[in-house]
């Protein structure tokens, strides 16, 4: 599965929980989830099966509280299948896989770098935010009591790490653009350093999955008139 | 769209999703999680504003994909927070908190119906206990639903709006000068900026 080009794998992850809202329940959904999990499982039982079971759990407790057995059972098996092929594509594909095959099939530069940027400034921002809280706290600062004092306890750990942020943004821009990066709505073609093989059978793969996604949306709306 | 502000969307994503370690360490019950998507819109525009906010549901669905149909609600964030920007509503807290208000209820609208038709109003454990709270009050499925969402995003909003506020005039002026919208947003300036600044 690992070596199927990034856009079949993204096919693959949009085809399942569409299916399983499209088709009646609860088959379609018991049918959709069952491939789901399959999936999870030939990709790793502990690694991505396991988290996908995770998530889903206390959707199940949360859909048995609100609704009655038959919606819990639709619903929670829709929400199964949608969180294990999320899950799914995200232990099967990496980000900078994805950026390649994006450049590759001729897309905004700018759009590959949001996304890749992204990716790597969360974590960073994150620690980032971990070493403000324990170097104002080493400072006095007390988190707890009434909830004004909790929000000004906020405002003194927001604001050095958006500041921060935001200081940033010149660096970074300045970099790119020496880089040669110009902004959106003026292209730059680039070259991709190893693009995803594709293939005519993977072309074919992705239109058959729209294909059965339309036909199945089709006939169900046909059913239901 | 020139570099800089190309480079503040990623920023300001980060941010949306990175505020979550400070709000577990106060322990409030709050999101904040479109504070960044704010902050954006304030300081370059409403096509920044969105970019931020679909970038931030497409990356955090990728740790949790229930976040990805919630996508309709950063935009519609982004959008608000522009008229909010346009009008100069960040000049100060007192006309900050009551947009933000607004911006719950606007946000708790939209919400409803993806959280209703999704996931059955379970988004979060806490949402589908108010949720649960609506209906021992006798309020409709829908209505509790709306009930469950406006109770999170009420106040969450309210904070996130003063937050973006309280940033904005903590910024130095040398910074907040390279961005087209800011001095606007905050009420200083009532000229438009130039189309590509």
């Amino acid at each position: 599965m690992k070596r199927l080009h990034p856009f079949t794998l993204l096919a693959i992850t949009a085809t399942l929980p569409a299916l399983a809202w499209i088709l009646p329940a609860p088959i379609g959904g018991l049918a959709m989830a069952g491939v789901a999990i399959m999936v999870c499982a030939a990709a790793g039982a502990r690694a991505v099966l396991l988290p996908a079971l995770i998530t889903a759990v206390p959707f199940w407790f949360f859909l048995y509280l609100l609704h009655d057995l038959t919606a819990t059972i639709a619903i929670g098996l829709r929400l199964t299948t949608m969180i294990a092929s999320f899950v799914w594509l995200v232990a099967v594909l990496p980000p900078p896989r994805l950026v390649e095959a994006l450049v590759a099939a001729g897309w905004s530069t700018s759009l590959a770098y949001l996304f890749a940027a992204t990716l790597s400034a969360v974590p960073a921002l994150q620690a980032r935010a971990t070493r403000i809280v324990e170097a104002q706290r080493c400072r006095g600062l007390s988190p707890r009591g009434s909830p004004l004092a909790k929000l000004r306890a906020l405002r003194a750990l927001a604001l050095p790490l958006v500041l921060s942020a935001l200081h940033e943004v010149d660096e970074r821009a300045l970099a790119l653009e020496t880089r040669g990066m110009v902004g959106v709505g003026k292209r730059a073609r680039r070259t991709p350093l190893a693009p995803p093989p594709d293939s005519r059978r993977q072309r074919a793969m992705r239109w058959g999955m729209l294909a059965v996604a339309v036909v199945a949306l089709t006939w169900r709306l046909a059913w239901r008139g | 769209m020139p570099v800089r502000l190309l480079v503040l969307i990623p920023v300001a994503a980060a941010i949306n999703l990175a505020l979550s370690a400070v709000v577990d360490a106060v322990s409030l019950p709050l999101f904040l999680d479109t504070t960044g998507t704010v902050l954006a819109t304030a300081l370059g525009g409403p096509l920044v504003g969105v970019a931020t906010g679909a970038l931030t549901s497409l990356v955090n669905s990728l740790r949790n994909p229930t976040f990805l149909p919630f996508v309709a609600v950063q935009v519609i964030v982004a959008l608000y927070a522009w008229v909010a920007a346009r009008t100069g509503l960040f000049r100060s807290l007192k006309t900050a908190v009551p947009a933000g208000l607004g911006l719950g209820v606007i946000a708790a609208a939209t919400s409803t119906p993806i959280s209703y038709l999704v996931f059955g109003c379970t988004t979060t454990g806490g949402i589908a206990i108010t949720t649960k709270i609506g209906q021992l009050l006798g309020l409709s499925a829908l209505g509790a639903c709306f009930f469950g969402s406006f109770i999170a995003d009420f106040g969450d909003k309210a904070v996130t709006f003063a937050l973006v506020a309280t940033i904005l005039h903590a910024m130095p002026r040398r910074t907040a000068a390279r961005f087209p919208w800011t001095l606007r947003a905050m009420g200083e300036d009532s000229t438009p900026p130039p189309p590509a600044a």
